[in-house]
């Protein structure tokens, strides 16, 4: 059974795919979908009433295509611009689940998006909720990770463990 | 008229989807300007007369409600038609923004909100879609 949170990641994970990089993304993955390796990924931190950061993860293969319908048909575009289009679609991602679980009223600031690389966190952070979806043959996986003081903010010290 | 545009946004991958979706709404255009942040914004507000700003709110150096706030206390550029593309789901920050006559497109968007935004605030009731004109740009990051 899903947490609230990860509905609101699955959420905001599918509706920015499909209208930001034009993707009708399965939330049903397949079992070569589901084996595909994400060996892409960039992260956004944000700051406010929760602390933390979103990152996204993407199997290489779909980012020629998730680029293209972000940036239109003018030829291949080189693998930083493509980390680009990912880290925005993890910055709009972060944008619209941020008031889903922190409140309409609360103002979060986000950094820019940046390649990720594991352990590279500046603070002691947990993940909180993970949502995958499938794109042709791989997969984008999209995981909150919020601060310790965050976690005791909204009391789920309990659920990450 | 044909409408100079100043897009305002540190993603160089949004700038150029706004663009995009600019030169698809087939409103008259007559020049497109980025800037990566509000300072560069200001600036080139400065140098180029601009009808048309579309505005990111999360950005370094200076975010887009500031850039806003000195839009509006200029009285050369207090006039111009504003439209907020952002991701910003607080009420509060929407509700200042408005306030300050700014219309809002909340991302993500499908392109036809963001034509439909701008046929709105700029008036144009004509245009015919995909119908765009060649047009000077200062697009150079890709």
């Amino acid at each position: 059974m899903l947490s609230t949170m990860e509905r609101c990641l699955s959420r905001a994970l599918t509706a920015t795919f499909e209208e930001l990089a034009l993707i009708c993304p399965d939330t049903r993955l397949s079992d070569k979908q589901s084996e595909a390796m994400v060996d892409v990924a960039v992260s956004v931190s944000f700051n406010g009433p929760l602390s933390g950061r979103l990152v996204l993860r993407a199997s290489s293969e779909i980012l020629p295509g998730v680029a293209e319908n972000m940036l239109g048909a003018d030829g291949e575009y080189p693998l930083a611009v493509q980390r680009d289009a990912l880290g925005e679609l993890a910055n709009v991602i972060c944008g619209n689940l941020l008031p889903m679980i922190g409140g309409a009223e609360s103002v979060f600031v986000l950094s820019a998006p940046h390649e990720y690389v594991t352990g590279g966190e500046p603070h002691r952070c947990t993940p909180v909720a993970r949502s995958s979806i499938g794109i042709e043959d791989g997969r984008a996986v999209a995981q909150l990770l919020l601060c310790d003081e965050s976690l005791l903010a909204l009391d789920l010290s309990l659920e990450a463990a | 008229m044909a409408f100079n545009v100043l897009v305002v946004d540190d993603s160089a991958v949004m700038r150029k989807m706004v663009v995009r979706t600019l030169k698809m709404s087939g409103i008259p255009l007559a020049s497109v300007h980025e800037a990566a942040n509000g300072e560069d914004g200001l600036r080139l507000l400065g140098e180029e007369w601009i009808d048309l700003l579309l505005l990111d709110i999360n950005m370094p150096v200076m975010n887009g409600e500031e850039m806003l706030q000195r839009v509006r206390a200029n009285p050369e550029t207090r006039e111009i038609r504003v439209i907020v593309v952002s991701t910003e789901g607080s009420e509060t920050r929407l509700a200042n923004l408005q306030s300050m006559g700014a219309s809002i497109v909340h991302k993500p968007f499908a392109p036809t909100t963001l034509r439909n935004t701008i046929l709105s605030v700029t008036g144009v009731s004509d245009a015919e879609y995909y119908g765009a004109v060649p047009v000077a740009s200062t697009d150079s990051d890709f």
